[in-house]
């Protein structure tokens, strides 16, 4: 038995040494207590709230006049005969797998790109410049743009194609709009892709060049897999992000539409709350995109780690 | 050099995506200038006919700017201070002092990234609606109208913690010597002196990135402010003052004072952004590969 060794063993730590790490534990907790305070206050105790909110029936401010309305809110957000389902979720998931597709396609190829070429730091800052700026600015310009006197039609024009409606055109609305998205988050995946590419060690290259390998094949067989991890961060972090945004459509778009061609589960959650009051729909909306995204998430994880079996 | 092939094809790749990158800004800058008659006509002219500073004037006159630029910096320098603060403080326990409940602590700050902000909105927004003791409310939280959503607070309060930056600071701080804070503690120092006088001063770094990233987010951040300043329009910051502008004058006059507004806020983030890229540039390839 350890039992007796174990207390001889805590008998044999002087007194003084307990108390110091004592004092060290109170001390920690006094560091960390203005950080612990802030998520028990607007991180745990909202969570906990939106759980709640999305099982009630609740229209007002006073919390006395909340009622439990068990599964109710979830059976109207997920009927086929509303809005929710088609078109806003479809919406949302063609908004953020088109955005996510031409931001990660568009950022490998620029990545790669750069990193044979001279001042790579200046053309970093460059593509970068949008992850910097307002999503206020971002959408105003794109929407001025996009205006049958804007820049790209101006283009159009003078390529002697005419003029595009691609904002209030409802069919080319939710793609105008997804690639605005897709440009304003290719700087940050170039970013992390370079990260990447720096990690590959040169002599994998070097070894195929001298095995005669040629370009592409250099590509598909070294870069590519050894991107993966940099590549699976981006995909997941662009794809959580594109599920849930939804200033770029309030900007560019105002209420969605037109006739609901822009408008995704985020902002059918932020109308439904502050435009309508309807707390419990709202949350409920809130909760279906949240476990979507966590879904999608898992998912996303689990075959990156079964091909990782695969090959390795 | 290594892998020289295809330079030419690389250079075609990134200089036109760099148009593509460039291109909407200098419109925006452009379209400041434009007078009545030059927007919104067709066939479009890209310049300008003349580079007069009408639209920026306008921009002053109609929007209060030093208004709106003033609630800005307060909200954005006490978000970054109190972040700083908060995460040095956090990341220097999670690194450096034994405690238990260490190991579940620090799993729990890396959940708190995982949350999406969404899903936090309107929770949040009606507990500062029934802010205990603030704007008439009594300690229940009841017969106010507007509990915090009525000060700046409410677009500070929120955003005090950054999970992100915990983490941040607790990766760098491992990486500091313990001889040195065994030395320190030798010499009588406690925790408090301990953090403050050698732990601090070497965080500069990290502190640079961690501040330009939470600079620029708050400067930017656009729902929640739209939300706390719906009811009350002396709370707008830049981003919102700006996109409201539009609601209530005709878009084609509108348009180029926006686009002056909008240079005006996009100017210091960009001055910023520019002078520290570096380290802007480090803290996002750092929260990509832990």
């Amino acid at each position: 038995m350890t039992s007796a060794v174990g207390r001889v063993g805590t008998l044999a730590v002087p007194a003084q040494r307990v108390g110091k790490l004592h004092r060290e534990g109170r001390a920690a907790y006094l560091f960390l207590s203005p950080a612990l305070l802030f998520f028990c206050v607007f991180l745990i105790l909202p969570f906990l709230f939106a759980i709640v909110l999305a099982f009630s029936d609740w229209g007002g401010f006073d919390l006395g006049t909340l009622r439990w309305a068990g599964a109710a809110n979830f059976g109207d957000v997920l009927s086929l005969d509303g809005t929710f389902v088609k078109p806003i979720l479809v919406n949302t998931l063609l908004f953020a797998f088109g955005s996510v597709f031409l931001a990660t396609f568009g950022s490998v190829l620029v990545a790669y790109c750069i990193d044979r070429l001279a001042f790579q730091g200046f053309w970093r800052v460059l593509y970068f410049l949008p992850v910097v700026a307002t999503v206020v600015a971002i959408g105003n310009v794109w929407k001025m743009m996009y205006q049958p006197a804007g820049l790209i039609n101006g283009v159009l024009n003078k390529l002697g194609v005419n003029s595009v409606g691609f904002l209030s055109d409802a069919s080319y609305a939710l793609p105008s709009v997804t690639v605005v998205h897709a440009w304003a988050s290719i700087g940050g995946a170039v970013l992390i892709l370079t990260a990447g590419l720096k990690a590959i060690p040169s002599q994998y290259y070097e070894a195929a060049e001298v095995d005669g390998a040629g370009s592409w094949h250099l590509f598909w067989s070294i870069t590519l897999p050894l991107l993966r991890p940099a590549l699976l961060f981006v995909l997941i972090t662009q794809f959580i992000g594109g599920l849930q945004s939804f200033a770029l459509i309030i900007v560019m778009t105002g209420d969605g539409g037109p006739v609901n061609a822009t408008n995704v589960a985020a902002f059918e959650m932020y109308q439904r709350a502050f435009k309508y009051g309807a707390w419990g729909t709202a949350s409920a909306m809130a909760m279906v995109l949240f476990v979507i995204i966590l879904a999608i998430t898992l998912l996303q994880l689990w075959i990156a780690r079964r091909r990782g079996e695969e090959t390795s | 050099m290594k892998r020289r092939r295809f330079p030419w094809f690389a250079y075609l790749v990134v200089i036109l995506g760099a148009v593509a990158m460039v291109m909407p800004f200098l419109d925006m800058v452009m379209s400041s200038f434009k007078g009545a008659g030059e927007y919104g006509v067709i066939p479009y002219q890209f310049l300008p006919s003349s580079f007069d500073l009408a639209n920026y004037r306008e921009a002053f006159a109609q929007l209060e700017l030093p208004r709106l630029f003033r609630n800005s910096v307060i909200v954005t320098v006490s978000v970054t201070v109190s972040v700083l603060v908060t995460s040095a403080m956090a990341g220097y326990a999670l690194a450096k002092l034994r405690f238990r409940g260490r190991a579940v602590i620090f799993r729990f700050i890396l959940a708190t990234m995982m949350l999406p902000p969404f899903l936090l909105l309107i929770p949040t927004f009606l507990i500062m609606l029934n802010w205990p003791l603030a704007g008439g409310n009594d300690l229940l939280g009841r017969g106010g109208d507007g509990g915090l959503t009525t000060s700046l607070l409410a677009l500070i309060l929120p955003f005090t913690v950054s999970g992100f930056g915990i983490f941040l600071m607790r990766q760098f701080m491992v990486s500091l010597p313990d001889e040195m804070l065994e030395a320190a503690k030798i010499d009588g120092a406690n925790q408090w002196q301990i953090w403050r006088l050698i732990v601090l001063p070497q965080t500069r770094p990290v502190a640079i990135t961690l501040g330009l990233i939470t600079f620029i987010g708050t400067w930017n951040e656009y729902i929640w402010t739209l939300l706390i300043s719906s009811s009350d329009p002396s709370l707008q910051t830049l981003p919102v003052g700006i996109q409201l502008l539009q609601s209530f004058l005709d878009p084609d006059r509108t348009m180029p004072i926006v686009m002056a507004g909008l240079v005006i806020s996009t100017l210091p983030v960009l001055v910023v952004f520019l002078l520290f890229q570096k380290y802007y540039v480090r803290g996002v390839v750092l929260s990509g590969l832990k």
